[in-house]
């Protein structure tokens, strides 16, 4: 091969990898989702969905078994002895919890970027080319909802009603057995993390207008919002009448979900991201450089760790272990004690 | 955030989203607009990129240049020697070329990743794109979501067009980037100087690998990518051609002739 080959074939792969590791969108940018059902941990990252024991980590299958291009984000649901997960590639999967194998797939015009919900015998899964559909437990379609954006946020719901909230700024409560909308409220923001239902009837969700807004589920008024000066990437957790929440400037927040005005706040540093988890003593805080927080009901320092990685989401409660998904880290899924120490990790067999 | 983040692609990003809010947020209209943007600021660099290279192609024809290729064949020192006296003589700059150039890669490759950036397609992608916006310029809520569509295509996903009847889409854009590629090759590829022209040949083999390069990157990365190619293709088209450096014979071989009944003077078939 001459020199002149040499150089346009060198020029060539340089510019490629120069393109392309700029344009990677999907690489790395998922976090890993994580169901139980007591004996094995489900946990959907990157390009598989896994199935983990409980009792050592060992993996037991994987979705799919060979290395393919999709990618998943959103956490797998288990429900009737079936695993609904999507993937990016617009496929919705139903399979096997015990071998993994695929039950039946319903395919979306979007990603699948937010876990489905499950109420009786339909599942209420949202899409990124912001529909919302219902399907029954066999995967055929029942009703669809078009938002006016993608969806990202996974409904909730109390039985015949759901709310989901949007990308398009507005969260729809919507009727569960034919899709009719009851009410929608315009929230000023789109809403990335899901919304907070209280046994009592009120939504709380976090819009990226940096506003913490309640909402009456009879009606949609809102009840009371509050600006916040750093960008929430939190869903609030509940217990008793606080709510626990976070913001990207490092704040972790107690407030009253009466008035939405502070009970405590503390200052954690570093990011907080994603669904705060209540435990029976402490609220356990996750922070985008991968510290685990855990402080009191009254706002203390209990303890915290650190995990090599970043995390989203708040840890999974597991009996009296936390587990906590890890991404952009070695290992995807870490088993912790409830008061932060290492029990296992998993790193997915190549 | 690094510095390559705060001085390109931050605010490569604002700019970028500034016109498109501007523009009543039409992403694929704030893309050409953006590129035609950086174009036109980079176009100076252009200018002296193209009189640098206009340099060393008069070169290539200077008579004492090919004489003194042929007197000092086996001699390499000698032969730099002279290369040098000539470039004074001549007032060449060999780095007038160059420079412009490396000038220019930083703020191709930060437009191209401010277009990735915006089009945060996941959450964290999202997370990212919120960081890197001046809250002083720009307000997140009104501009989250961006709106992707663009004619047919979701500026964020990779394009096809989906005709009744067909079971499987057509890459449109994909056809589109290697022709206004392939095409923007060769009508700035200047006449081969003389044969054993080594830049010529370069050029001649980037012009075959390129358009298939780039249309491979276009049928598998986001279409906002792709029309961000035809644009800076067609943008590039333009520049050449108002500078006069646009060979329009390369593409149409029947303006060649005419060309040559001009310069030689005499009767050619038509």
């Amino acid at each position: 091969m001459n020199k002149r080959k040499i150089t346009l074939i060198s020029t060539v792969i340089l510019a490629a990898v120069l393109l392309t590791a700029c344009s990677s969108g999907l690489s790395g940018s998922s976090w890993p989702g994580i169901t139980t059902n007591g004996d094995t941990f489900y946990v959907a990252n990157m390009a598989h969905v896994y199935a983990i024991r409980a009792t050592d980590g060992s993996q037991v299958w994987r979705f799919p078994e060979k290395p393919s291009r999709t990618m998943y984000f959103a956490a797998p649901v288990l429900v009737d002895n079936q695993l609904i997960v999507g993937d990016y590639q617009k496929i919705l999967h139903s399979l096997n919890p015990a071998t993994g194998s695929e039950n039946w797939t319903f395919v979306a015009n979007g990603p699948w970027i937010a876990s489905p919900l499950v109420i009786d015998s339909s599942i209420y899964a949202p899409n990124g080319d912001g529909n919302l559909y219902a399907l029954d437990l066999s995967g055929n379609l029942l009703w669809k909802f078009a938002a006016e954006k993608a969806l990202w946020s996974r409904p909730v719901g109390n039985g015949d009603t759901i709310y989901q909230a949007s990308m398009d700024h507005s969260i729809y409560a919507l009727d569960t057995a034919t899709g009719s909308v009851k009410w929608s409220k315009n929230l000023g923001g789109a809403v990335i993390y899901s919304p907070t239902l209280s046994d009592d009837g009120m939504l709380y969700v976090a819009t990226m207008a940096r506003e913490l807004i309640a909402l009456n589920t009879d009606n949609g008024e809102i009840l009371w919002q509050r600006k916040f000066e750093e960008s929430l990437w939190s869903q609030p957790a509940l217990h008793e009448d606080t709510l626990f929440f976070g913001d990207l400037g490092g704040k972790a927040y107690g407030i009253n979900r009466l008035n939405g005005e502070d009970i405590w706040a503390q200052t954690l540093t570093d990011p907080v991201t994603g669904k705060p988890t209540v435990t029976e003593d402490s609220v356990v805080f996750a922070t985008e450089n991968g510290t685990l927080a855990a402080l009191s009901f009254t706002g203390e320092r209990i303890w915290t760790e650190t995990v090599t990685g970043k995390l989203y989401n708040g840890p999974v409660q597991f009996d009296d272990k936390l587990l906590v998904g890890v991404a952009l880290g070695e290992s995807p899924l870490v088993l912790k004690t409830n008061s932060g120490q290492n029990i296992w990790s998993f790193i997915p067999p190549k | 955030m690094n510095i390559w983040d705060s001085l390109i692609i931050t605010p490569f990003i604002n700019v970028l989203l500034f016109i498109y809010n501007l523009i009543g947020q039409n992403f694929g209209i704030a893309i050409i607009l953006f590129t035609l943007l950086i174009r036109l600021v980079t176009h100076p660099l252009m200018v002296k990129q193209i009189k640098g290279a206009q340099g060393m192609q008069d070169l290539q024809k200077n008579e004492k240049w090919i004489k003194a290729q042929e007197k000092y064949k086996g001699d390499k020192e000698k032969l730099a020697q002279e290369q040098m006296a000539l470039y004074k003589e001549l007032g060449i700059n060999p780095f007038a070329s160059c420079l412009p150039t490396l000038i220019q890669l930083p703020i191709i490759f930060g437009l191209y990743q401010a277009v990735i950036y915006a089009m945060a397609t996941t959450p964290i992608d999202l997370l990212n794109l919120v960081r890197h916006i001046y809250p002083g310029l720009l307000k997140v809520e009104t501009l989250i979501p961006l709106n992707n569509r663009f004619l047919w295509m979701d500026l964020s996903q990779p394009e096809r067009l989906f005709i009744p009847g067909l079971e499987f889409g057509i890459p449109v854009m994909v056809v589109i980037v290697v022709l206004t590629t392939y095409i923007q090759g060769k009508l700035i590829q200047p006449p081969a100087a003389n044969p054993k022209d080594q830049t010529a040949a370069m050029s001649g083999m980037m012009n075959l690998y390129m358009p298939i390069f780039m249309g491979y990157l276009a049928y598998t990365l986001a279409s906002g990518l792709a029309l961000y190619f035809v644009a800076s293709n067609l943008v590039g088209i333009a520049q050449y051609a108002m500078l006069g450096k646009v060979n329009w014979a390369n593409v149409f071989p029947f303006l060649k002739k005419k060309d040559e009944i001009v310069v030689k003077g005499k009767k050619i078939n038509r």
